[in-house]
């Protein structure tokens, strides 16, 4: 039982970093990136990548943290100017690409089989990294959102034009959101590598990129304790179906299509009922004069 | 050379079909929906539970499960979509990838994952080195159809100069008179409808499988971005265009061009086309919107 509860807490602590990493960039900027799960994929590819070459643990962890944020600018700058649609297509199909690449490429990533990662040394310390990782990315989400800077966030995300008309040129604070978001996502995609063992093209679907969006709208776009909820909500309804599949004895795969129909209801019953999520984000007044 | 032709515009119809869809509410609704690629794959498996009834043709069986798709493309408006006419552009194509989530993993547990192929009749056909089989003729022909019929209906009936009306100043239409939500609901019944035939023809020529939508995903929104979004004729001329891309650098021989050893682009790498041609329409469309030119 003790195994089971470490076990879900992990598997939470990673998928709220990719919550808030995905609230940096569409609950503050107002930037859809439908390919949330690249930089994961990335972060996790590069741990099993490095580890196939026999290099040590921190090379993985170096170029993971390096490869990720340059891929966002590589990805966010063609698409300046652009609507909403655009960009969201760009990171799907940049995020697809990735997968496809791994899975055609099995000298490099093993291809369909996937990589073998090496595990943390015990269940302990990989709960111990993923809560300190939760931890700095949470206070870093933090800071961001209550500096003047995390304001001129907002407001490129409900105008662009009035942001610029203050003087400030979006595109540069969107590039740095996405990279620091980026690097956010791929240090949860090594610790995700370390702590399963193994790394494969199944696991970065773009159905994993909508569970993350489920957990952020449920959350509540723009608060960060609101979307680290919403993940461990998501995450419980998720490991907490295994039991139901053993309790009613029904086959795991039809479970799990049921998991992710109630997921994809969520989302929807969401935006109807609840735009602004479990826990809305504050309305604030700001004196522009003196900001 | 004339195979490469053949298979360009049989890929080009199956994808067209569907692209025109998504062009087709993008106009009216201003909102890429991700979830039509999910109502093409429940045409798919309509038509695979209409076709297993004994004695009931496949022309029938296609024609039924376009209805049935149709209705439900209604129905998630009614359900969903005309209850959040008034958000963000962002927030409806968030909500469309709810609606696909939801309808994908409900044919999962409807149909199981297995993989389903169509008892279709079909020849082979031979000419000079090009081989190709009636149901690629088939495929095309119903396209080719299907096309006409819809570019008729927008462009010499009254309704569809309404739709486009509508397409056009969505306000203004309805001021004038043009009952907006009833024909909103006629866009969803053709564009589902339309899915759901291009989905059967695109299964018919594969294999049907729920994960079928990752296939059809990157190409489809491809041809619509290369045809402008809300041009339903564009989709059709961008599913041209990226076929023809995808089949003829896939044929040509970089190898013996280049370095003097054959050596072709893996045919695996479609999909980088698809997504490299949606990347350069992107890059052109950003240059000319930095110059405030449209």
């Amino acid at each position: 039982m003790i195994d089971f509860v470490i076990y879900s807490v992990t598997v939470i602590a990673i998928w709220s970093v990719l919550a808030l990493s995905l609230n940096l960039q569409f609950g503050m900027t107002g930037l859809v990136n439908f390919g949330q799960i690249l930089p994961f994929a990335i972060g996790s590819y590069a741990a099993g990548i490095a580890a196939s070459f026999g290099y040590p643990w921190w090379i993985g962890v170096i170029g993971g943290l390096l490869f990720a944020p340059l891929l966002s600018l590589a990805v966010i700058l063609p698409a300046q100017r652009l609507s909403q649609d655009y960009w969201a297509l760009i990171t799907l199909g940049a995020a697809e690409i990735f997968r496809l690449t791994m899975l055609n490429t099995p000298s490099l990533a093993g291809g369909a089989d996937g990589l073998n990662v090496p595990r943390f040394g015990s269940p302990v310390l990989a709960l111990c990294i993923a809560l300190a990782l939760l931890v700095v990315s949470f206070f870093f989400a933090e800071r961001v959102s209550r500096s003047p800077f995390g304001r001129m966030l907002r407001v490129i995300r409900e105008d662009e034009v009035l942001a610029s008309t203050l003087g400030r040129n979006p595109i540069r604070y969107q590039a740095s959101v996405s990279v620091a978001a980026w690097m956010m996502a791929a240090a949860a995609g090594i610790t995700y590598g370390h702590f399963s063992g193994y790394v494969a093209p199944t696991s970065f679907t773009v159905t994993e990129t909508f569970i993350i969006w489920t957990a952020v709208i449920v959350g509540g776009p723009g608060r960060n304790i609101g979307v680290v909820i919403g993940a461990a909500v998501i995450q419980l309804l998720g490991v907490s179906s295994r039991f139901v599949a053993q309790w009613v004895d029904l086959p795991s795969d039809l479970i799990a299509n049921l998991r992710l129909a109630a997921f994809g209801l969520i989302l929807v019953l969401m935006f109807i009922y609840r735009p602004q999520g479990l826990i809305a984000e504050k309305r604030e007044a700001h004196n522009v004069d003196r900001d | 050379m004339l195979q490469v032709f053949i298979n360009s515009i049989v890929y080009a119809s199956e994808i067209a079909v569907i692209a025109v869809g998504v062009s087709l509410s993008y106009s009216v609704l201003r909102f890429a929906n991700f979830a039509h690629i999910q109502l093409a794959i429940v045409g798919g498996y309509l038509t695979y539970s209409f076709a297993a009834i004994p004695g009931l043709p496949m022309v029938i069986a296609v024609l039924l499960a376009a209805i049935g798709t149709g209705i439900i493309a209604v129905l998630i408006d009614v359900l969903v979509f005309s209850r959040i006419r008034g958000i963000s552009a962002e927030g409806k194509m968030i909500v469309s990838w709810g609606v696909a989530l939801f309808i994908r993993s409900m044919l999962s547990v409807i149909y199981g994952g297995s993989a389903k192929v169509f008892d279709v009749p079909s020849e082979v056909i031979i000419v000079q080195d090009a081989v190709f089989t009636t149901l690629d003729i088939t495929v095309v022909v119903a396209t080719a159809v299907l096309m006409v019929g819809l570019h008729a209906f927008l462009y010499r009936t009254r309704t569809g100069s309404a739709l486009r009306a509508l397409a056009s100043n969505y306000d203004l239409a309805v001021t004038r008179g043009i009952p907006g939500e009833r024909l909103i609901r006629l866009m969803w019944f053709l564009s589902g409808a339309l899915a759901a035939v291009g989905g059967s023809l695109f299964a018919m020529q594969t294999r049907l499988q729920p994960s079928l939508d990752l296939v059809i995903l990157l190409p489809v929104f491809a041809a619509v971005t290369i045809g402008g979004m809300s041009n339903v004729f564009g989709a059709v001329i961008g599913a041209l265009v990226l076929s023809f891309a995808q089949n003829f650098l896939i044929w040509i021989d970089f190898g013996t061009l280049f370095f003097g050893e054959p050596w072709h682009i893996p045919t695996q790498f479609r999909d980088y086309i698809a997504v490299l041609a949606l990347l350069i329409v992107l890059l052109l469309k950003s240059g000319r919107a930095a110059g405030g030119k449209r």
